[in-house]
């Protein structure tokens, strides 16, 4: 079974959680604030960590690059109230392999957490249409093909997403496998927390769209 | 003069003794090496003090700079030697008397010697210490009205007017020598070293005064922008946040308290993060926005708008967004799914707007009456403005309505 850890500083929502996925997880441990959590997750070494964005201390950007420094293994989903582009960049940037929003229906989450925990992406729509928005077709002055544009392909499949189609469906539309969809989303992360394209901050603070 | 030349060398050559022992230089209150820093922290001085003394020393023959070079290659640096040297507590009064003769002494030896920029010397010491007495009781002031604990004493008040009466008429006394001594070296022109001594005296007495002055001021605009902010937020949750809180509170149906909820965080959302000024409906992202908040309200079905790029209402894009919140209407009324997921595209050569429902879905071919009466009416509107519409469905399978308009 994979075990998660679960860190938020609002107890009322971890214990939802807790209550929510404890039938097909192992939640191995939980925390509401950044130090606790930072020790506990080196301690219990859990298959995913599903972490508050927002917390006092740090909040959880601190969380992920502090664990990524002793633990590159462990995984982690951000889940917060709130998707300023912002707050999403900034998590995925640190490492973090999805971003997901609180009103996220149960079923969804625990799906976005069993594919973070085989290493795969979570793009929610609206993490989707940011990475369109970032990466549009003005190519930077100092391009690498590499890191700083989308493939027609990988920017296909971030459409869909961004249509509200799991990656099933985007499989079924496009006419390829599950796994080739889950191939596209993971470079699409790569790319995500590797370019360097100024615009991905740029853009990062001038649009503000929720 | 006799005995003090018997009686300073003993006492400097003691002094020295000390010093090369148990003095460092500082390395956070330093200007150039923190030497004058470290003597100050060492003697329990201000170290305004020592940096007066070394630049009375300097203006004989350059002796002061002689020192300070010496001292900074001789003394170690703080953190090199571990940590600072300092006093255990503030000297006594006969030692400060103590210490002041010292140096006076020390100048008396080098007139004596010879190492002497000439008679400007004497007035500009007695100008520099008052400058210092004055700088020293102006900055311990602001650093008391900084800490907001500090109690105002009386004694301290009557003890810091004394001594900034005492500093400026140090300082004037040093004026007065200088001008009455003018005459002497007029080739150095008395007009402008007149300027520049009542420029830089005026500087000393109420420098540090203007700074906290323009201190206070900052903080204190500071804190009226975080008050008005502050009110600015309770208004707002006063108005928005809490009407919704009770209006749930009364309500005791649960797709009710949902869409209530959704609207309050749509529209806290919409106020926390975006820009203000951002224009509102005047774009085509915006306008499906408003467009998926009001079906929202309407249906009890929510309503995910993702907008990638974005471009202004026009001739073309009304229509477009029409079709769009129909679509929108539409999905959230007969398709029974639980959520509708709408995506804006704005490039270059067209605006694009995808409605899609994971709902019952329809076949196109054999519909109810009022459906295809809708999404008929959808792509008329869409073929009429210039645009394209269509409508892609199974049974069971969803809905995705696709509108398209190419920019003129």
């Amino acid at each position: 079974m994979t075990t998660i850890y679960l860190v938020d500083d609002h107890e009322l929502f971890l214990s939802g959680v807790r209550a929510e996925l404890s039938e097909r997880f192992e939640v191995c441990g939980w925390s509401t604030d950044v130090d606790a959590a930072v020790d506990g997750i080196r301690k219990e070494r859990p298959d995913v960590v599903l972490v508050d964005v927002h917390m006092p201390g740090g909040g959880g950007l601190s969380v992920v690059a502090n664990v990524q420094q002793t633990n590159p293994d462990i995984r982690f989903l951000a889940l917060s109230v709130s998707d300023a582009p912002e707050d999403v960049i900034a998590m995925i940037r640190a490492g973090s392999r999805g971003y997901v929003t609180k009103s996220i229906e149960p079923d969804a989450l625990a799906d976005a957490i069993e594919r973070v925990a085989i290493g795969d992406a979570v793009f929610s729509p609206k993490l989707a249409g940011f990475v369109l928005d970032a990466f549009s077709d003005t190519v930077p002055v100092e391009a690498d093909p590499d890191l700083d544009r989308l493939t027609p392909r990988e920017r296909e499949v971030l459409r869909q997403i961004a249509r509200g189609y799991a990656y099933k469906q985007v499989a079924n539309r496009l006419s390829i496998s599950v796994k080739t969809v889950e191939t596209h989303v993971s470079a699409v992360l790569r790319k995500l927390q590797l370019s360097n394209r100024h615009e991905l901050a740029r853009w990062a603070t001038e649009r503000r769209i929720v | 003069m006799a005995t003090d030349d018997e009686s300073t060398p003993s006492e400097s050559t003691e002094r020295f003794q000390v010093l090369r022992g148990h003095l460092t230089r500082s390395t956070h209150d330093r200007i150039v090496a923190g030497l004058a820093g470290g003597i100050a922290a060492r003697f329990g001085v201000p170290t305004v003090y020592v940096r007066a003394a070394f630049v009375a020393l300097t203006l004989a023959g350059g002796f002061g700079i002689l020192c300070y070079l010496a001292g900074w290659l001789t003394v170690p640096d703080e953190q090199q030697y571990g940590s600072m040297i300092i006093a255990d507590r503030p000297p006594t009064t006969p030692q400060q008397v103590g210490l002041g003769l010292g140096f006076l002494a020390l100048l008396i030896i080098l007139d004596t010697v010879g190492l002497w920029f000439g008679p400007i010397v004497w007035p500009a010491t007695l100008f520099i210490f008052g400058a210092a007495l004055v700088w020293d009781r102006s900055s311990a002031e602001s650093r008391d009205r900084m800490s907001q604990f500090a109690k105002p004493s009386g004694d301290g008040a009557s003890r810091s007017r004394a001594q900034i009466i005492v500093g400026v008429a140090l300082m004037a006394v040093g004026i007065v020598v200088v001008f009455a001594s003018l005459d002497s070296f007029q080739q150095l022109g008395p007009v402008a070293i007149a300027v520049l001594i009542t420029a830089a005296g005026f500087m000393l007495l109420f420098g540090p005064w203007i700074l906290g002055l323009f201190e206070d001021l900052t903080e204190e605009r500071r804190a009226r922008i975080r008050s008005e902010e502050r009110a600015d937020m309770a208004a707002h949750l006063h108005d928005s946040v809490l009407q919704t809180l009770a209006l749930i509170q009364r309500s005791d149906d649960p797709q009710r308290m949902t869409t209530l909820a959704r609207a309050q965080e749509r529209d806290l959302r919409a106020w926390l993060f975006e820009p203000t000024g951002a224009t509102n409906g005047g774009t085509v992202g915006e306008a499906v926005k408003v467009a998926a908040a009001k079906v929202e309200t309407d249906f009890d079905v929510p309503v995910e708008v993702v907008v990638v790029g974005d471009r202004p209402l026009d001739n073309t894009t009304e229509p477009l967004v029409a079709s769009a919140a129909e679509a929108m209407a539409n999905a959230a009324e007969h398709s029974g799914a639980r959520t509708v997921s709408v995506y804006v595209e704005c490039s270059e050569d067209a605006a694009e707007v995808w409605v899609t429902d994971q709902g019952s879905g329809f076949d196109p071919d054999d519909v109810p009456e009022q459906r295809r009466g809708i999404s008929q009416s959808i792509i008329a509107r869409m073929t009429r403005s210039g645009g394209e519409a269509s409508v892609i469905s199974k049974p069971g399978e969803g809905t995705e309505i696709h509108l398209r308009s190419e920019s003129l």
